[in-house]
């Protein structure tokens, strides 16, 4: 009897295709996992979930083993995950990348109904988290996580999470501080008014009074809270002898309050508090529009984000869980199917299949049989095997990356000086000079006049528009290139992303898109039968390999398949309608007599899977990456503007490929991962390169981080990817080449406000040396020109974003 | 005019009011998540037909 | 930790609901019948129907039964929802919900007996100010009782909205009811003159801010967005937009008294702030409109989000508007003219009426579980309505318009080109007759609306008491700090309690100010002298027959208003006036100085003219007033009230009030000799005696000044 797929259905739960139907309250379901998903909601009538959106379940095709969470169990990570206890309530958060629409959020805020003990669940939508407060005395933390799992939404659980800290309270404060800055302007601008609006001095002297101290009183917390940042930056500045922005800034600030004090509480003047405010209130604007964190990214992400937090061992049969940094030399470790390597080790015992694509961007497992040395961040993929720990985590093959110098960017990061700070290195003693040489000017003519010219000088030329064009703009182009998903740590990336002047790529997984991979038949062609045959068998591995192979015969219809075998890194064979269908590696069809050896080592960039059906193989498929989409075309432009390299920890076999784009010298493979790393530090120290490192895998990461930009390509920006200084989606690659031109142009705007702002120092400063500026002309020329610059930036960084598909 | 005091007073003790609110609700983190309320709102506030019925 | 069960009031929203339509209707209607009255003059049927005390009760009705009922149905609908918990107290729901009620009964008694305080929008006495204190009291501690016992961690913005309102409108309400009562049913504001309309338009402005504006942007905030069933455009931009407006709001209010008495500076204040309301008010206009983006077919189909998107519109329209009429050269023309009226009107049908019966027609089938009576009869609603509001506010703008440029017009010889402001007012009649078509269409459009409401109801099953369940908050812990934050959530609440309390503190402080106020009034003009007591009468019974509905008493410095009424107003003039009697609207001319100079009338015209006004200027549209001649004035009082100004710092002689009468009884008898004269017979006693004294004093004191002057400070 064979069960036959005429259109395929879309599961109700997930929406994917469904490989065999499972009808339930006449709905189809794709798999076992989804159709109790929708049970379970359904009995706790939550079938909201359905009705908020179509189809928003994630696939539960993989089914969970039940040790896998055993390490939630461990004291040691329970502590470190829950936020808080007091032994009965609970609260943990999770960061959950499945969470995409409105039915997540309505699901996972109502988990109390489906498990006694979650008193209550609060979704972050953007930062992709659960908030959740369980009861520990009913539910364990372990519990808690395999409900969300059982559900489809697995948390995202690793290393960092163990010492996560906490991102938004320093955007808080700049709520607080912009909060107060602008009640605090909003009324001195009010109290202020009637002094631009000629106030009748003689019959209404006593509301100046009144007005003038109740501006000084509203100007202190914008004084000494809101502005306390650049007095502390201005200091370390000092400290650090060297000068920045905040300098001048905090000088201006200064000579502004000290006056209007002055001018308040000897009634000679109203004062500046209203420009104060304003000023203050637009940089910490700045500053807030500069500091924009994406909260469902990070940066910062190293091996710990991608190891497990714990892992399984075994000491003379006894199984247990112990926290990966107890991980010890000679351990007896257990790995099950999609479990990871966490250290280099040998394998002891069972058929080890591993997966590397991470770490090398190689989709293709390879097989290892016991003796062999597994290093740390493949994935097994299969049976369950035994390796025993031969380096301790933080010292393997992988992991020591970390440990090289170069990740202690922070001082490399230093060492870049923004434009500005560049500018106030010359800005802040001219502007010092002018005001000490007016002041002279002035001084046995009218004292009172050289102490006006020197105060209205500092103020005047308080560079706040200065201060204001790099914020506007590289927050603007940031906002711009993430709505491309593109994604950058922080303003000083794309400064430093105008300056560079050769690229280096990785090759799999960064030029090449390791998911897509080319697919086509070699050798007599295959009946239909003979077809459906094939994807009938395959239909039962979970090798990526087989997958491939099974997701190329879309359309064909399935045979019921009995005694079907998995022989780990080799292949596959089973009955097929009363016929022997064998799938796998040359080695495994052939036999090992034939020379060659397993699929993987005969290439490593492409795959060959053999067929055999009863006996005789008709050919094989070969597996091909292809590269991304526009690769040939960004190549081409790239190579006009930058020196391009290509280190590959493969083999040569796309060389030639490749040297239609990239000089053949430029070319280098077999490189290991401290290789890259090496070779990026090579041509930043040696060769003085601007370096651009683009790569995807952990193997990148010490290139990248060397790098003095550092761009990690990805396909889903939610999943995983090795600290580095941007993120950038796949969809993105093909229009490198403009993103950056545009972060060129930004730092071109920069420089063209720059430009304006000085142009009305200048005028301000005219009017200030000359000792008669009154406070309603700094009121007006300041925002005046901060407005400028804002409007000027923002405006230009747009059009230029237009200009360059932004 | 000197009603101006007063109103000026009441006022700007009435903005010192919210203000303080802003900064507390700030603080304890009501704006944190930007998004989410939004959505939330639009959930019917629906039963689960028994409590009891939980499996363990 | 339990799961716990509760049950949403549901009663308490449909009484508010049923409440409101009902009052609505009645307002409309009141408002359908002055509008009529202007064109018919005939139909001031009796002195407690005539124009001048119908139309408070129209803006009250309006203002504080359609909508307040309307703004307590969508609060005590949402807030239960958005907090996840029923109503603090249902024995306080529904106290709020009687005596609401009951002063509005009281409201429109009083108001057609002539029982008012003569400050527009306030001007209810001090009795009903009393109750409606409580009623705010009660309001608040429920409010606030839910929100501390609330379920839902997060205070969605709609509910920063209501929290702004109420401790607004409680400031408002008290900082202007300063009032010096002298029997139960009249007082005098503690403030004078100009004081007075500075505190009047500050709590006027605001009035419309936090009472027609922010509670209802709160309601646009938690009913669009269900209703389209989408979020919010943008949840970020509503929560700077609350912020920034709850910051600019407070400080407009000025700019009503442009052009008056009021020093420059807190004039120009008020335009600034005004203009500067534009960015918050449209950041909630194109928020709401926003949220619809690509559900426009949804727009087509469902009558509750066509009424959501004219009302959003019309706030947008008028929010607009606003800023522009505080910009002096605009205002110079629109002020006291129609244009304003077609203003109000924009947000009152556009805004609140529209979002009101959108809100009802989504929340009535929900509680009565069952579909709306008929989609037919709401779209017809819907665009009867709107072509009311069109019908209603072009006209206006036209006649605004047209009498404000007819009235400032010159011969070359440099004389008036209409000196007879009659002439202006015949002139734009026609428009009069619109507006009623249009008014009369929006009403017509609301009977449609109500019926299809009633009749929804009786077709559904009410549902009392929705049930309803979610996690209790109490026993969470704040993730980061590792704190007990529902106590920061009490807090919060609490302080914004302890912040309520403080501006009824600011009340308690006034207390104190009078003294310090009266000493510190205008300098004082030292021509200006108090009313003598039969003009102080005359004053009362000009504030109880509404007279500064129609007829402002500021002659603003402009060469046409100079030259038609005479000397421009100065602060000085107005020390005594408790309350000041500015006005708002010229639907007559000005009397600021009707007792003198080419204003100056014979006191038989004032007899004549108060009998029928159209024997005296024939197409007039006055109300006659033929009871004011065959009543006797009430004299008992006018011991009491010249005490009450005594206290207020009115410069009477120390127990003058024991001889008052004597005096007002000698000036009486003049009058009565004067219109003897001229062949008028009527007894000395008569209210309509007082009524002309007062009349005959408008203007006199700054008039004996010098006229050099006058021309001289003309701006």
């Amino acid at each position: 009897m064979t069960k036959a797929i005429t259109n395929i259905q879309h599961c109700y739960h997930c929406g994917e295709d469904c490989k065999e139907e499972i009808h339930f309250n006449d709905k189809t379901f794709c798999c076992q996992g989804c159709k109790t998903v929708y049970e379970v909601l359904s009995e706790n009538n939550l079938c909201n979930y359905y009705d908020l959106n179509n189809t928003p379940g994630t696939s539960l095709n993989r089914e969970v083993h039940k040790t896998r969470f055993a390490y939630l169990d461990d004291e040691l990570v329970k502590s470190k995950l829950i936020q808080f206890t007091d032994g009965k309530i609970s609260t943990a958060t999770f960061y959950i990348p499945q969470i995409h629409c409105s039915s997540c959020i309505y699901l996972l805020e109502n988990l109390y109904r489906l498990k006694q003990g979650i008193s209550r669940s609060n979704v972050n939508f953007m930062k992709r988290e659960v908030h959740i407060t369980f009861d520990n005395s009913i539910l364990s933390l372990r519990q808690v996580v395999e409900l969300l799992v059982s559900i489809g939404y697995e948390p995202n659980i690793n290393l960092n999470d163990l010492e996560r800290k906490e991102k938004s309270d320093h955007i808080r404060r700049y709520y607080l501080k912009i909060g107060i800055a602008f009640f605090a302007f909003g009324n001195i601008m009010l109290l202020s008014f009637p002094e631009y609006l000629g106030i009748n001095a003689l019959t209404e002297s006593p509301f100046r009074r009144f007005f003038g101290y109740l501006n000084f009183v509203l100007a202190l917390p914008v004084m000494f809270y809101c502005a306390s940042e650049f007095f502390s930056s201005a200091y370390n500045a000092l400290k650090q002898k060297t000068l920045n922005m905040d300098i001048p800034i905090v000088l201006g600030i200064i000579a502004m309050f000290a006056r209007s004090t002055y001018e308040i509480f000897s009634q000679t003047g109203a004062g500046y508090f209203d420009t104060l405010g304003s000023l203050i209130l637009l940089m910490l604007i700045g500053r807030l529009f500069q500091n924009k964190t994406y909260d469902a990214l990070s940066f910062e992400r190293d091996y710990k984000s991608y190891f497990p937090i714990a892992v399984t061992t075994v000491n003379n049969g006894i199984e247990s869980s112990i926290p990966l940094t107890k991980v010890r030399v000679g351990d007896r470790l257990l790995l099950r199917n999609q479990e990871l390597v966490p250290a280099d080790s040998v394998l002891i015992k069972g058929k080890g299949n591993i997966d590397y694509s991470f770490v090398t961007g190689e989709a293709t497992p390879l097989s290892k049989a016991s003796g062999d040395v597994i290093y740390a961040g493949g994935k097994h993929i299969g049976a369950a095997i035994e390796v025993e720990v031969t380096k301790e985590v933080s010292h393997s093959y992988l992991t020591q990356l970390w440990n090289d110098a170069a990740f202690n960017k922070e001082n490399a990061d230093r060492q870049i000086t923004s434009l500005a700070t560049q500018v106030s290195k010359w800005f802040t003693p001219i502007v010092i000079g002018i005001a000490t040489a007016a002041m002279l000017f002035w001084w046995n003519k009218d004292l009172h006049k050289a102490l006006n010219a020197f105060t209205s000088v500092l103020i005047i030329t308080c560079p706040c528009a200065l201060a204001l064009s790099s914020p506007f703009t590289l927050g603007n182009v940031l906002r711009r290139l993430s709505r491309n998903k593109v994604y950058l740590k922080n303003a000083l990336v794309i400064e430093k992303m105008a300056r560079i002047n050769s690229i280096v790529f990785d090759k799999t997984g960064t030029l090449t898109n390791t998911k897509t991979a080319s697919i086509d038949f070699h050798g007599e062609a295959l009946t239909p039968y003979e077809l459906q045959l094939v994807k009938s068998l395959t239909y039962h591995s979970s090798h990526p390999l087989s997958r491939k192979v099974y997701d190329l015969l879309k359309e064909v219809k399935l045979i019921d398949t009995t005694d079907f075998k998995e022989i780990e890194g080799k292949g596959i064979e089973g009955w097929v309608d009363e016929n022997c269908v064998r799938i796998g590696s040359k080695k495994y069809l052939y036999g090992d007599n034939s020379g060659s050896s397993s699929p993987i080592s005969d290439f490593r960039h492409a795959s060959k899977i053999y067929i055999g059906i009863n006996g005789n193989i008709k050919g094989f498929f070969l597996i091909k990456n292809e590269y991304r989409k526009g690769f040939g075309n960004l190549m081409t432009t790239l190579r006009n503007k930058f020196k391009l390299y290509v280190v590959s920890g493969d083999n040569d076999a796309e060389k030639n490929f490749l040297g239609q784009y990239i000089s053949a010298d430029n070319l280098i493979f077999h490189q290991q991962p401290a290789d890259k790393l090496m070779f990026v530090k090579e041509l930043v120290e040696q060769k003085h390169e601007q370096v651009m490192m683009v790569g995807d895998g952990l193997n990148d990461a010490g290139a990248l981080k060397q790098a003095n930009v550092g761009l990690a390509i990805s396909d889903n920006v939610n999943n995983f990817s090795p600290a580095c200084d941007g993120i950038i989606e796949a969809s993105g690659f093909e229009r490198m080449d403009q993103m950056l031109a545009y972060a060129k142009d930004g730092v071109k705007i920069i420089i063209a406000s720059f430009g304006i702002s000085l142009v009305y120092n200048l005028v301000g400063i005219y009017l200030a040396v000359q000792g008669t500026m009154s406070p309603i002309v700094a009121a007006i020329i300041m925002p005046l020109s901060s407005v400028t610059i804002i409007s000027f930036t923002t405006l230009s960084s747009s059009l230029a974003a237009k200009r360059r598909g932004y | 005019m000197s009603v101006l005091f007063i109103l000026i007073g009441a006022s700007l003790l009435l903005a010192i009011g919210f203000l303080i609110a802003f900064l507390q609700s700030v603080k304890s983190g009501q704006f944190d998540d930007d998004y989410t309320p939004s959505v939330r709102i639009l959930f019917e506030n629906d039963l689960k037909s028994s409590p009891a019925k939980t499996k363990k | 930790m339990e799961v716990e069960k509760f049950k949403y009031d549901n009663r308490i929203v449909r009484n508010f609901g049923f409440a409101s339509f009902i009052w609505g209707l009645v307002g409309m209607l009141v408002g359908l019948i002055i509008a009529l009255q202007l064109i018919f003059p005939q139909l001031n049927l009796m002195e407690y129907l005539a124009f001048g005390r119908l139309r408070p009760l129209h803006t009250n009705a309006v203002i504080f039964a359609f909508v307040g009922n309307g703004i307590f149905m969508g609060v005590y609908y949402a807030l239960p929802r958005l907090t996840k918990t029923p109503m603090w107290s249902k024995a306080l729901s529904n106290i709020h919900f009687w005596m609401w009620q009951f002063i509005i009964v009281c409201a429109a008694l009083t108001l057609v007996l002539g029982i008012t305080t003569g400050k527009e929008y306030a001007e209810l006495e001090w009795p009903i100010d009393i109750l409606i204190t409580l009623v705010w009291v009660v309001f608040g501690v429920n409010m606030f009782g839910t929100i501390l016992t609330r379920r839902e961690r997060h205070l969605y913005v709609a509910i920063w909205f209501f929290i702004a309102t109420w401790i607004t409108v409680a400031m408002l309400h008290i900082v202007n009811s300063f009032e010096l009562p002298i029997s139960l049913f009249k007082s005098y504001s503690l403030y004078a003159g100009v004081q007075d309309a500075l505190v009047q338009w500050w709590y006027g402005h605001n009035a419309v801010a936090f009472f027609l504006t922010t509670p209802y942007l709160g309601l646009m905030y938690y009913f669009l967005p269900k209703a389209a069933g989408r979020p919010v455009y943008s949840y970020r931009l509503s929560i700077i937009h609350f912020w920034a407006l709850i910051f600019l709001y407070i400080w407009a209010g000025p700019h009503h008294l442009l052009y008056t008495a009021l020093p420059d500076w807190a004039q120009s204040l008020g335009t600034v702030f005004s203009v500067m309301l534009i960015m918050p008010s449209w950041g909630g206009m194109i928020n709401g409109l926003l949220t619809l983006r690509g559900a426009w077919d949804k727009v087509r189909d469902d009558v509750v989000l066509k009424f959501y998107v004219v009302a959003v519109t019309a706030y947008g329209m008028s929010t607009f508007e606003g800023p522009m009429l505080s910009v002096k050269s605009v205002n110079a023309i629109s002020h006291f003219t129609d244009w304003t009226i077609a203003h109000v009107h924009v947000g009152a049908l556009g805004w609140n009426g529209f979002l009101t019966f959108g809100i009802l027609f989504w929340i009535i089938p929900k509680m009565f579980r069952t579909e709306l009576y008929s989609r037919k009869l709401a779209n017809i609603h819907f665009w009867l309505g709107t072509l009311g509001i069109l019908f209603y506010a072009i006209p206006m703008y036209i006649a605004g318009f047209t009498q404000a440029l007819m009235l400032k017009q010159f011969t070359p010889e440099g004389n008036l080109l209409y000196p007879n402001f009659l002439d202006t007012l015949t002139n734009v009649m026609p428009m009069y007759y619109m507006r009623a078509f249009g008014g009369a269409l929006y009403l017509i459009a609301a009977c449609v609306g109500v019926y299809n409401l009633v009749k929804t109801a009786a077709q559904g099953s009410f549902l009392a008491e929705e049930e309803a369940e979610a996690p209790a908050l109490s026993g969470e812990y704040h993730a980061h700090s590792g704190e007990h934050w529902h106590r920061w959530i009490e807090r919060k609440p609490v302080q914004m309690l302890v912040v309520a309390f403080i501006m009824v503190a600011i009340g308690g402080i006034i207390e104190f100010i009078p003294t310090f106020l009266i000493k510190s009034n205008i300098p004082t003009i030292a021509s200006v002298k108090p009313y003598t007591p039969l003009e102080l009468q005359g004053r009362d019974i000009y504030v109880r027959e509404g007279c500064y509905v129609c007829h402002s008493q500021m002659v603003r410095p402009f060469r046409s208003e100079v030259a038609r009424y005479g000397e421009y107003s100065k602060a000085g003039e107005f020390v005594y006036d408790h309350p000041f009697q500015w006005g708002s609207k010229r639907t007559g001319p000005d009397l600021a100085r009707e007792g003198v100079g080419n204003a100056k009338k014979r006191d038989s015209w004032h007899y004549n003219h108060m009998e029928d006004p159209r024997q005296m200027s024939p197409g007039s549209i006055m109300p006659p007033y033929p009871h004011l001649l065959d009543r006797d004035l009430d004299v008992s009082n006018t011991g009491a009230k010249i005490r009450a100004m005594q206290t207020l710092g009115v410069p009477y002689p120390a127990g003058y009030d024991k001889i008052a009468n004597d005096d007002l009884e000698k000036q009486a008898q003049q009058i009565q000799a004067s219109l003897k004269e001229d062949k008028i017979q009527t007894s000395e006693k008569k209210e309509i005696i007082a009524l002309i004294a007062y009349l005959q004093r408008l203007g006199k004191d700054v008039y004996s000044q010098t006229a050099s002057e006058q021309t001289s400070e003309l701006k």
